[in-house]
Formats: structure tokens, sequence, C-alpha cells
């Protein structure tokens, strides 16, 4: 093991080397800044002497009184949105400013790992949203709120439920079995988003993939989201920069009299597009017509409909679902200390019954200067109480609501004739409403994360800080089977408590260097930072109630017989070095190389560091004489950079072999517990290493009217992390190991356009890119078949040269026909059977028959942003397109491939079935449905995922007040989620309750909704 | 401001060489799990780790106890399935139109793999553990039993098998050939057998005892067609131990007549609310809406499921009965439901085995009724048969098959009805049927007997001599490039 310790010396060194200067005799100089347009008075405008530490901010009149050294020549007027100026004093003693908007943009600051750039100088592929980019209405979590905004960005929401999983990956995925979740930093605290309780109880079905553990932060505390895509940016994140970064900067004070803002909306939700089943009638008719061709026996028909049978889809929705969110904040300060505190509370009922999620967040941050000194402090608490209901990718005697409505007999009554939920005798299903009201569970989640940070002016241009942070997540879920359901009643109701606890601290200091040269500048950053996790769960579960009262809240009185628990601890912690130089020459010239060492304890004894290097060059061109002319041309910038980052998301303890929990045995006729081998260990694990080249244009025209970038880029992940079969004779089916490689390239295109600005102003956004996903070393196995839904298995192969995942299954031709020339096939078909392509030609269609059907990876996604205005009037429309991506529908699985004859299926191909009097070339008679095989795989299941949709519409009205207490009102009301084309037959092509977006499965899928909205914003 | 501005240089460069300083920083801590250093080491970590290996042999852990028994089964005469989300792979064991992808392959080859892990990995660890030379040996015997009796069922399900003898050979491994496999389970049954303790003797009902190796080793024998051998170890048995028939047939299935003297061998089943150790039989023998079933004296209790995954007994088995027989009471042909409506099972091909009667203290889908895989009638059958095989039908066999006849309360058999080998060899085929329905044995029987492709046949299956073996389900070949599937698949 190498010990990284050049770095020690450079940070000593680079100590050494500062020299810094005292100023004598001081004179005081004040003044006025306004608008050089409006001529307004500028608050909290930051005003610095150049050449000294001596600055100030103007107070809420616009004026400022800076005491200065006498050698202080110029002051610098630095404002967020207006081009910062510098000014000579020449020996005034008032100095009235005015500052011009910064039309340009380009000095913006963009924030990136450990430290600020200007815009202009910016080298990595960075996209910045500030909250006006921000997606609007109802907007749970901070990555919804950059869903479609970002080019390169995919955010697949996993569940329609409220507060559900959203998967996120940037610039494609390069990993099969370690995270593709980009690093998520919150004001210079990287999160750890793993949920504190995972499982979702004893006989209750979960989402594959839990509730999205961002939602503990109140996504109007957020002032703007970098996102960091190339490796330039994300380098300095090092073994955990492979997936990106995003960057999230919480919203602060500025100095000035108390500001309050209030908003609030409220809102109705019903479920966007329904599925159609068989109903009651249809059903019997159906069903009984495919008995009569030979599909069942005549005792299985159906000769009665209890009432007008049951739609059981609609008995599980929730009719116009309430949702609504209060969010108030306090801001103010003067100049040497700012503040902003806010509270924000969410409420929202779920499309489905018994789900809903609320929230109560509070945020103070607090910033302080003194001299030299600057003190900071970011801390959010929040409260979530989720209530959930059973769903998710499970069936038969374990399904969730979605699962057992689309399955459940339509021509069954809800209630039996004793008053009980109707159960039916042909499934091993319980009654939809049975396992609605009779399975219930709450969760409620306590997180508290925040940093600290001071920082310190030891010279000129020199600083040094230290930054200490923490995040605590506490979670309960408590879970209760009640009598209602089959299982509550065989056992007595069954009550489960699941707890958890995820904590991590981060140290760390940095040292920041900054000088101008005469013809260049230097930016530099040295640091050092360690983060340990430690993560503790406990459960316990206990049957055999007297009665449904006391739930979860007295296992004690519960059969002692029945009592289980368990608990778990795990840990695991990093221990890093930093360092990183911009160096602009000429204004023109810009240059970056950053360096992360990682040492992490995932990684085996053999392989305990890691080196994660970059660098980066651009060209500002239109500061060059040949362009300089060139009126029209405001920006024009080129990018490149190299680098290579890592993943250490492999879970902890995969290095190593140990001895988990075996199975139970029984001697003497008593249960007893055992221990078995948890893996085959493999000492050389390491951290999955991506190579990116990246190559970029920035370019602004017409005074930036017109602006934009291009990106292009190629990421090569190598020692991927695969979980590498074995032969199964071993005892183990697979070993973790570093071998193979994906790649990831595709173009990104944001162009920002002012189409109309009179009084009539349009601008619009648009953004698209694409996206080539490849499996490049499979280090030498010829392919994984993968992937399982219920009693669906084998779904999509993993092959060099293909994507990743790629479906795997049966193309169909069409259906066979009574004068088909059945001799050119072995198999057993009729008439009416799906007739698959024998793609060898051996007369048999086997597994050696499958091909690839697509994958989960869009070919491009784009979106198209609109903003209008007229006098007080805003509208914002937003719509955002999908295309190329494939998902398998397993539901539609369910209905070619029904478990047995009485399930309920889909209408559409039911309806239309082959008969010998409708020979339909589409849909097969549903007579032997099985009879082929189970080829549930196949070029129907897996259907074209793409869409195009009219994501939202909000139109506002900004009332015409001049009070001296209302500084700002408006009104507003949107629409989400509105209008979607798609081929798709499922409820949404968005969503994917398989989890991960490069693996799209469809399964039982809890809704999508539309959502309407009133709102308003007030400013005191 | 000097002092400040240097003690504060210090103190962030302090924290930060602290984390360095800290050398364990980055050591990766166990928490809730064992490390194998010294773990293999003891007493209990060689108890603990064995008991994952006799758990893993009994393949008992959820729904295994049936789906073990059901590809025994389901493509023979006795028994078919229907109904629910099972139906659609019990269709394809009951058609004989399995593939290597189907369902219930690896649940009858992973389990015996991972015993077999186990077991190499303590005989690995044996001889540095503080153990004394006597519980050493009788440990290495148990881990040999239970290699054996893994690659004993793995062989009669797929054929050959790879022969994985140590934790350290190569990854991948071919499938070892009819004379190393057999040659392994005799050798390692003959080891075990010298030093395992005498039945009853053993450290725990469920641990391994001499009788239950030699029972392998006699039905090794038998299914390999080994008939002196088998005939001799089988009267070595019946000689040597005090086995016994169970008095009353009907009741000996009961969870509270476990651990009686006709069960040699079993999978020990108990109710527990996680159903790591349950028996799932009666789930799948309840009819729908299920009461009482009178004949019996079974009710239904509220504790327990029902599901609409149907186990169903064939009416041509049932009617194939002697008259009298009271094997078949076990066998239910009506039954009262919950509207107290008496509804008949006959006719339909609609019988329910009750075998397995429904435990009083069951958790659900979770009974504790044993499923035995070596019981004494076993070991009488075996050895009337190896003699018949051998001599053609005498006495001495006629007895053997009188004894369990007898306490079946059918009349005896004479020699002189059975003329030949054949005749006897068929009449052999059916008793084992009425006495071990709904116990696993029968596919293996009529492979034995040469008739599980031709019954196959006569019940209209499109049947082939290749289905007598299994395929290597598919996710082992794909794992493995050395492996060869079973000719046919």
């Amino acid at each position: 093991m190498i010990k990284p310790v050049f770095i020690k010396i450079w940070l000593v060194g680079c100590i050494i080397a500062m020299a810094y200067s005292h100023a004598l005799g001081q004179t005081v100089i004040n003044g006025k800044v306004m608008d050089a347009q409006s001529n307004e008075a500028l608050v909290g405008v930051s005003v610095k002497a150049i050449g000294s530490t001596a600055g100030t901010s103007t107070d809420e009149k616009g004026n400022y009184s800076l005491t200065v050294p006498l050698n202080t020549k110029e002051l610098e007027f630095r404002f967020l949105g207006y081009q910062t100026q510098a000014i000579a004093i020449n020996g005034r003693q008032t100095i009235p400013v005015l500052l011009h908007p910064d039309d340009a943009k380009l000095d913006e600051v963009v924030v990136v790992g450990y430290g600020t750039v200007k815009k202009s100088d910016l080298t990595g592929s960075v996209t910045t949203l500030s909250s006006k980019d921000f997606n609007k209405g109802a907007i749970t979590s901070a990555d919804q709120l950059i869903a479609g905004k970002a080019a390169g960005v995919q955010v697949v929401q996993n569940s329609g439920e409220p507060g559900g999983g959203i998967s996120v990956n940037i610039r494609g995925v390069g990993s099969i079995n370690a995270g593709n979740s980009p690093l998520y930093v919150i004001d210079g605290l990287p999160l750890d988003n793993s949920a504190a309780v995972t499982g979702s109880g004893t006989s209750f079905t979960g989402m594959r993939t839990v509730r999205n553990p961002l939602n503990s932060i109140n996504p109007n505390d957020i002032a703007s989201i970098e996102v960091l895509k190339d490796a330039s940016a994300t380098a300095i994140y090092g073994s955990r920069g492979a997936n990106g970064v995003v960057l999230i900067t919480t919203k602060s004070g500025s100095s000035g009299a108390l500001r309050v803002q209030y908003d609030a909306y409220a809102g109705m939700q019903n479920v966007a597009h329904k599925i159609e089943l068989l109903n009651a009638p249809d059903y019997m008719r159906v069903m009984n017509a495919i008995i009569d061709a030979g599909g069942g026996n005549e005792s299985q028909k159906i000769t009665d409909i209890s009432g007008t049978g049951t739609n059981w889809l609609d008995e599980i929705y929730h009719q116009q679902a309430a949702i609504q969110n209060h969010n108030l904040s306090f801001s103010g300060g003067n100049e040497h200390t700012t503040f902003l505190a806010s509270l924000n509370y969410y409420d929202q009922d779920g499309i489905l019954l018994h789900s809903n999620n609320k929230r109560y967040t509070g945020r103070i941050n607090l910033e302080h200067h003194a001299d030299r000194f600057k003190l900071g402090l970011s801390l959010s608490t929040s409260y979530s109480k989720d209530l959930y209901v059973p769903n998710g990718m499970d069936l038969n005697e374990r399904a969730g609501i979605v699962y057992a409505a689309i399955n459940y007999d339509p021509t069954l009554s809800i209630w039996d004739d004793n008053g009980k939920y109707t159960l039916s005798k042909d499934m091993n299903i319980d009654n939809p409403l049975a396992i609605a009201n009779g399975k219930q569970a709450r969760s409620n989640l306590y997180r508290t994360f925040g940093t600290i940070y001071g920082e310190y002016q030891l010279a000129e241009g020199l600083s040094a800080k230290l930054n200490v942070g923490g995040d605590v997540v506490n979670q309960r879920r408590d879970t209760y089977v009640n009598r209602l359901t089959i299982d509550g009643n065989a056992a007595g109701g069954i009550a489960s408590i699941l707890q958890g606890k995820n904590s991590n601290y981060l140290v760390e200091g940095t040292i920041n260097y900054h000088r101008d040269f005469k013809q260049s500048s230097l930016n530099a950053v040295i640091g050092m930072t360690g983060q340990r996790f430690i993560d503790n769960d406990f459960s316990a579960e206990a049957r055999g109630f007297p009665a449904d009262v006391t739930k979860t809240d007295n296992l004690g009185l519960g059969d002692p017989t029945t009592h289980i628990t368990s608990s778990g601890k795990s840990s695991n912690s990093l221990l890093s070095y930093l360092g990183r130089v911009n160096y602009t020459l000429l204004n023109k010239y810009l240059f970056t190389t950053a360096l992360r060492v990682d040492g992490s304890s995932r990684f085996g004894t053999n392989n305990k560091y890691g080196y994660f290097p970059s660098v980066a060059l651009g060209w500002k061109l239109n500061e060059e004489d040949f362009l300089k002319n060139v009126k029209s041309l405001s920006n024009l910038k080129l990018r490149t950079s190299w680098g290579q980052t890592g993943n250490q998301e492999i879970g902890n303890y995969q290095s190593m072999s140990t001895f988990g929990t075996g199975l139970k045995y029984v001697y003497d006729g008593v249960q007893v517990t055992s221990t078995t081998p948890s893996r085959l260990a493999n000492l050389n694990l390491k951290w999955e290493t991506s190579e990116q080249l990246n190559l970029g244009l920035d370019f602004g025209i017409l005074q930036n009217r017109v602006s934009g970038t291009i990106d292009w880029y190629t990421k090569n992940t190598k020692d991927m992390l695969l979980n590498l079969p074995v032969p199964r004779s071993t005892g183990f089916s697979t070993i973790m190991t570093n071998i193979g490689g994906v790649r990831n390239s595709g173009f990104e295109f944001m162009l920002t356009t002012n189409n109309l600005t009179g009084a009539f102003k349009w601008d619009s956004n648009i953004s698209l890119n694409t996206l080539k996903n490849k499996v490049t070393n499979l280090g030498g196995i010829e392919n994984i078949i993968t992937g399982s839904a219920g009693s669906t298995s084998q779904i999509a192969i993993i092959e060099e040269g293909k994507p990743l995942n790629s479906f795997y299954g049966y193309k169909i031709a069409g259906i066979w026909q009574q004068n088909d020339d059945f001799s050119v096939t072995d198999d057993q078909v009729s008439p009416g059977d799906i007739k698959y392509v024998d793609t060898n030609g051996d007369r048999v269609v086997n597994a050696e028959d499958r091909v690839l059907l697509g994958s989960s990876f869009p070919s491009f996604m784009w979106s198209f942003t609109n903003t209008f205005s007229y006098k007080n009037f805003g509208l914002y429309v937003f719509i955002e397109g999908v295309n190329g991506a494939k998902m398998l529908n397993n539901n539609l699985v369910d209905t070619y491939f029904p478990a047995n004859l009485k399930r309920n299926r889909l209408a559409e191909p039911l309806l239309n079935r082959w008969t010998p009097e409708n020979p339909s070339s589409i849909y097969p008679s549903f007579v032997n449905p099985n009879g082929q095989g189970q080829k549930t795989v196949n070029s129907y299941t897996v259907e074209d995922a793409s869409y195009i949709r009219l994501n939202t519409i909000r139109l506002s009205y900004q009332l015409p007040l001049k009070t001296s207490t209302i500084k700002a009102l408006s009104l507003y009301v949107s629409g989400q989620n509105l209008v979607t084309i798609t081929d798709y037959t499922g409820y949404d092509p968005a969503l994917n309750p398989n989890g991960s977006a490069n693996f799209r499965i469809d399964w039982n899928a809890y809704p999508s909704a539309r959502t309407f909205l009133i709102g308003v914003n007030l400013g005191l | 401001m000097k002092t400040l501005r240097y003690s504060y240089l210090v103190l962030s460069i302090g924290a930060m060489c602290m984390l360095q300083s800290c050398s364990k920083f980055l050591d990766e801590e166990v928490f809730s799990q064992l490390a194998p250093e010294n773990f293999l080491g003891t007493k209990e970590g060689i108890e603990s780790l064995l008991t994952d290996a006799y758990a893993r042999t009994a393949n008992m852990n959820s729904n295994n106890s049936i789906y073990v028994l059901a590809p025994q089964e389901w493509p023979t005469d006795i028994l078919y399935q229907s109904g629910d989300n099972v139906e659609r792979t019990a269709r394809d064991f009951i058609n004989f139109t399995w593939d290597p992808s189907i369902d219930f392959l690896t649940t009858n080859w992973d389990p015996p793999y991972q015993a077999i892990r186990d077991a190499n990995l303590l005989l690995e660890n044996m001889e540095n553990a503080e153990l004394s030379d006597g519980e050493k040996k009788v440990y290495i015997a148990e881990c040999k039993f239970l290699r054996a009796i893994n690659y004993y069922k793995l062989y009669f399900m797929f054929g050959t098998v790879p022969l994985r003898t140590t934790t350290t050979q190569t990854l991948q491994l071919a499938r070892a050939s009819e004379e190393e496999i057999q040659h392994f389970i005799e050798s390692e049954l003959l080891a075990a057998i010298a030093d395992l303790p005498a039945p009853g003797e053993e450290a725990a009902y469920g641990r391994a005892h001499k009788a239950a190796a030699m029972g392998y080793l006699c039905k090794f024998y038998l299914n390999t067609k080994q008939w002196q051998k088998s005939a001799v170890i089988a009267e070595d048995m019946i000689n040597q131990f005090s086995y016994d028939l169970f008095p009353e047939y009907k009741n000996m299935f009961r969870v509270e007549n476990e651990r009686n003297a006709e069960y040699i061998w079993v999978r020990p089943a108990f109710a527990s609310s996680d159903r790591a150790t349950a028996n799932s039989w009666a789930n799948t023998s309840f009819p729908d809406n299920f009461a009482e079933a009178p004949s019996l004296g079974i009710k239904y209790l509220s504790t327990y499921v029902n599901w609409p995954n149907e186990f169903r007994i064939y009416d041509d088995f049932y009617n194939s009965f002697e008259p009298g027989d009271k094997r078949r009471d076990l066998l239910i042909t009506s039954y009262i439901n919950s509207a107290g409506q008496t509804i008949s099972l006959l006719g339909d091909n609609n019988i329910r085995s009750f075998k397995y009667w429904p435990d009083p203290n069951a958790q659900g889908a979770s009974h504790g009724n044993d499923i035995p895989e070596i019981r004494f009638a076993d070991i009488l059958l075996t050895r009337a048969e190896a003699l018949n095989e051998l001599n053609g039908p005498t006495q001495a066999s006629i007895d053997l098959i009188n004894q369990v006849r007898t306490r079946a309360g059918l009349p005896k058999l004479a020699l002189s009805d059975y003329s030949s080998t054949e005749a006897l060899r068929d009449h052999l085929l059916k008793e084992r049927g009425w006495e071990f329905y709904s116990e696993g044995h029968r596919r293996m029987d009529l492979i034995r007997m040469g008739k599980f492709i031709e019954n196959a046949q006569k019940r209209g299956k499109n049947a082939k001599a290749y289905h007598a073996l299994f395929p290597i389900p598919q996710v082992v070949m794909d794992a493995d490039p050395l492996m060869v599937q079973n000719e046919g698949y």
C-alpha cells in the first residue's frame, strides 16, 4: 500500500510559500450603489478594497461605508446578476456607483467541488440550474426539480406513490452491480442516500425501491443545483465521482431588512391514465368461450355474476387525492451576519387507498464575516410521516393491491353473504380491498444534517477552511396485518416493527489560494477529508394477538412462540486527499488539473487506495483578436477534459469471506439456527474506474440572446464490478470481481433563447441529449442473462458489444392461422397460437431462438421549456420527450401467460382474441396460453416506452400591489402530467417499478398522478 | 491576531492529521457477521456450520418441502397438480415437456451443493479445531454422510454431476464419470457407517447415525441394481437394529407420532411463522372451502391456509388399491365444505392425500410433519425386491412383503401366485406405490423397474427415454462452460 505522503509535503510547501503583507493607515469611503438602468438602490452589494481584506456590503438604502488602508487604489463592487465593477478611488471620499445588469450571465459564480469558479472560466461540463430553472408545481424532492432540465441527466420515477423512489443517472450507467446514482453534496456535505429501513414488514409487499431518501430535504430551500458531469468536474470527488455529482446549494440570507416569504399551493390528483381490464360480462363471455374452445374444463365455466361484479382497480383508486404545501421563510442580516430560516409543511395523499406522505422541515442557514474570519452554519431538520399501502413487484399470496386488483375475478362482489371480503377459490390472492384495509404500514423518519464551517484568511489570497458535518437518519416503520386478510386471519394478526439508523460524520480541511498576476491568475485548493458511516437496524415481529387493537404498540401481547427479533450493524469509512489548480492565461487560455486520493474500507486489503486524476483545457475564442470585432458573438469557448473517477458503491464487506445467518434446522423437535459462508472472498476487490473524455463548446450570440452549450463525451468504465457467475457446484452462485467494462457516450445540447423581448416576452430552453451504452468487456464470460419479476425470469442479457441489460427473448411473427403450413415446425402449435420466429430454422422454437429486443436506454431525450410573460401575466409550458427506450410490461406477460385461466387480464388482447371467426393476426386465441412454454419475454411484452409529454403548464398573475407591507403577491394555477403521447400500454411509460433506470420492468406500478394546483407567493 | 491565525491553521491541519494518524480508520470492522479466522476452530463454530449443512440437506425452507417431492411424483401415475400459479410449471412436469429452464430444478440442485460446500469446509477445518479425536471422528463421519446423501440425490435426479470434494478445487469442474460418482457415494457411506453412532445415540434426533447411512447405502445399491449388496445390507439392518413397523399406518405421519420406531431418516419439520422448516403439503391437500374430513376426523382450523395450488391424486391410483387396504384411508374421497355440504372428490381425479395430517400447531402455511426419507417398510421391501431380482420369487421375499401387507390389513401373498421375477416385480411396484405415495419414491421405483417412460406413454404423454434424467438447470449450464447437458435436452 502506497501512503500518499507527497500530498502532505505539497500541503506544507504551499503554506510556507505564501507571503502576506500588512497595511498601515486607513481612510473611510462611502457612497450609494444603484442599478444603472432603473436607478433603484441595490441592497447587499459586496464592496471590497482591492489589495486588502477590507470589505462590506450595502445597506437597505444601497449605501455603504468602508474603512480601507490608505494605499488602496481600487474598490470592487460585486452583486449577483450584475457585472462586477472595479472603480479607482483617485483620492475621493464619496463614490456613487451604477451597476449594470449582467446580461452576459457569464460571470455568475458556479459552485464546483470544494470551491467556486466564474462561469466564464469553467473548463468542465457543469449544468447550473437556479430556482428560476427548476420544475414548477408539486415537487417533493430535489431530483424532481431538475428532471428533464439538464441534458445528460436521466430522472426516472420508480413509483407514482407520494414521495416515491426516483432513479437518477448522469451520462448513462457504468456499472452493473455497484450503484449508479450520482453523489449528492448539499452545502459541502456528501449525503448518504441509503435508506435506514429497507424492508417493508412481514406479509407486506413493498416497492422494489423505498421512498426517496432525498424527500427529507425541502425543495423550497434550494437556491441552485449544479450537475457535474465530466471527469474534470467530478474527479475531485474521486471514488464517488464516477456517476456524476449533484451539488445542492441552499438559500442564504442577504443583508438588509427582514424579508418574509410565504409560498403555498393546494390541489387535487387523479390517476393520469387508467388501464382497462375485462369487465364482468366480458370476462364471463370470453372465459367461457375459451373453455368452449378447449382452454378449460366444463366445471370451470362461469355461470353467474354476483351483482354487477366489481371493477377492482376502480375500488383501489383514491379519487381526488389532495395535496398541499406551505413554505415560510425569514431572511435578512447586516454587513457581518446574514441568516435564513425556513419552515415547510407538505402533505400529499396518494392516488391509491391509504398512502400518504407528510413532511415537516426546518432550516437555519447562518453566515458571519468578521475581518478575516468567516463562520457559517447550514442546518436542516425534518420529520417525515409516511403511510403505505401494500404494492410492489410480487404476486399471488404476497401480492400488493395493484396485482390483486388486476388479477382478481371481476364477477365477484366486494363482500360475501357473511359480510366478509369475498375470496376467490380459483386463485391464491387475497381480496384487493382486504389487502388495502387489512395491511397497513406507517413510518416515522427523522433526519437532521448540516455543516459548520470556519474560514480564515491567512493572507491575501490565502485562506484555510475547516468543515465539519454530520447526518443522522432515524426511521421506524410499523406494519400490522389484521384479521381482514387471509394472512392476518391465519396468524391472529401480524405485527412487525423495523427500525434503522444511518449516521455519518465528515471532517475536512482545505486551503485555498488565489492570486492574480499581470496576465494570468491562479486558483488552487488542497485538502484532506474523512467521512465515516455507521448504520444499524433492529426489527421485531409477533403474531397471535388477542385482538386487532394494539397493533404494533404492544408486541408482548402476541404469542411468545412467534416472536422474532433481529439486528445488524455495519460501517464503512473514506479517507481522502485532494488538490486542484485552475490557471488562466491572458483571460483566454484556461487550465485545470485535479487529483483525489481515496482510501475506502470497502476495498480489499490489497487495494486500499485509489488515485483519480483529471486535466482540462479551455480556450475563450471570443477573446482572441480575430473574433473580438465580431459584435454578434458574445461568447465562444472551447473546452476539453480528461480524467478518471471511481465508484466505490459496492456495499460493505464484499471483499471478505464471513459467516452470516444460515438456514434453520430441527434437532430433537426444536428449531435451531446456524451460520453459513456468506460469499467467496476477493481480497483484490476495488473501486470501478471510469475514464472520461469530454469536448465542449459554449456559445452566445446577440448579447447572449441565444446561448448554449454542446458537449460530446465518452466514458469508459473498467474494472467493473461483476457478480461473476461461478459454477454453482461450489455452493455459491457468484463472486464479486473487478472485471469487465462499459462505455457510455453521447451528445448533450442545451440552448437558451430570448425569442421575444418586448412587452410580450418569450424565453425558451431546449435540452437534448443522446446516449449510447455498450458493454465492452465481460471478462471472458460469453453473456449474463439476468433479471426477474415474479415468475418472469431471464429477462435481459449482458453481452459484449450490446447495451447493458438488453431485453432478450422471442420475436413474434404473428398468429398461426388455419391455412398455415404447419409442416414447417416440429412444435405442437394450433391455429390461434402465437407464431414465434424460429430464428435458427431448426424447426423448434426454444432458448436458442432468443434475440435482442432493445434496451432500456433511450436513444435520445429532450425537453422544451417556454416562459411567456405579458404585463403581470406569466405562462410556463414544459414539454419533454424520451425516444427509443424499451420496457418489459410484466402485467402484459400476466395477460399472455396467465397463471391460470381465471385470472383477469387486460381487455384489449382478450376482446380481440383470435377465433376461427375473427382470425386475428395480432392477438392469440388464449386457449392454450402456456402451451409453447414460458416465452414471457418477447416482442409483444417488451414495449416501446417512448413518449412525448406535456409535463407542466402554469399560469401566474402578479398582483399590481404597491403597499409598504406587501412587497409582492402572485397567484397561479398549474397542471402537471397533462397529456402523454405514447404507444405504451401500461400505466405510464415514464414509470419504472424495477428501480434502476437502465433496466426497466413495469409490473404492478403505482400509477402516476395528474395534478392540478392553485398557489400563492407572498413576499413581505 | 497572529495567534488566532496560527492556531486556526494548526487546528485545521491537526484535525486532518487526526484522521490520518488513526491508522485503523480504514479497517473494515465486522459487527453482525462472524469472521472465518477463528470461527471454525471452535466446537460451537463447527456445530453451527454443520447445522447449516443439515438444513440444506433437509431442504425444508419455504415450500421446498413439497418441491423436492413434486418432481418425483408429478411425472408419475399417482399425483398431479393444478390450480393457480404453480400450474404452469406443474403442467410441464406432468406432460413430460420440461426443459432446462423449468422451475424446481435449481431447488434440487443448489441446496445439495451448498450442503456439500459446508461439509467440505468443515472437513478442511477439522484438523485444527479444538476437539477431541473422538469428537472429530464423529463430525467427520457426519460430514461424509451428508456429502454422500446429497450426491445420491443429485445423481438420481440429474445423472453424473461435478464431484466437488474440497473447496479448493478449480471453480470450473466437469461432470464426473459414472464410476467416480458411484464409487464416491459408496465409499463415503461405508466410511460414515464405520464411525457414526448407533441410532438413538446420535447427539440429537435429526443428526446422522449408522442406520441412516446404511439405509442410504441400501437404497443406493438398489437403485444402481447392485442387488446382492442391497439385500445383504438390508438384512444387516433388519437384524442389527430395533426398527419395527409402526402399528397403525394411518397415524404414523401425524406430528405427535414422529420419532417412531419405523422412521430411519427424515427431513425434519417444525411449524414456525418464518416457514424455515416447514412442511407445506397440507396447504395443497385441502380442497375448496374445506371444513372437515369426517373419515379421518380432520377439521379445518382458522390457523390453516388453504391454497388454490392443489395436489390431486388420480382416480386410477385410488382404484388400484386392494379392498380393505388401510393405507388408502389417508386418501379422502369426500369432505364437508364450509357451507356444510358434503362434496365428493371421486370420479374427477381430485382425491386428496392427507398422509401428512394437518398439524394442530400449524402456523399458517407451515406444518410440522417430518417427511420420512427412509423407513423400515422400505428396507423390508428393498430386500424383498433385491432377492426377487437375484433369485426370482422366493418365500423370503414374500414374507418380507407380507409383513408390510399385514400392517395394512391385507391378506398375505402366496409364493405360488408369482411365477416369475417379472410377476413379483410388478406386484412390488404396486405395493410400493400403495405404501409410499406422497413420500417422493415413485419416480425412482418406476425408473428402476423400467416403467417410467412406458407408464407415461400409456397416460398419453410424449415421454422419451431421456426423460429418466432431468436436465441440468440452465443457470448451472450458463455458469460453467465445462458442463455438458444431458442427452435429449
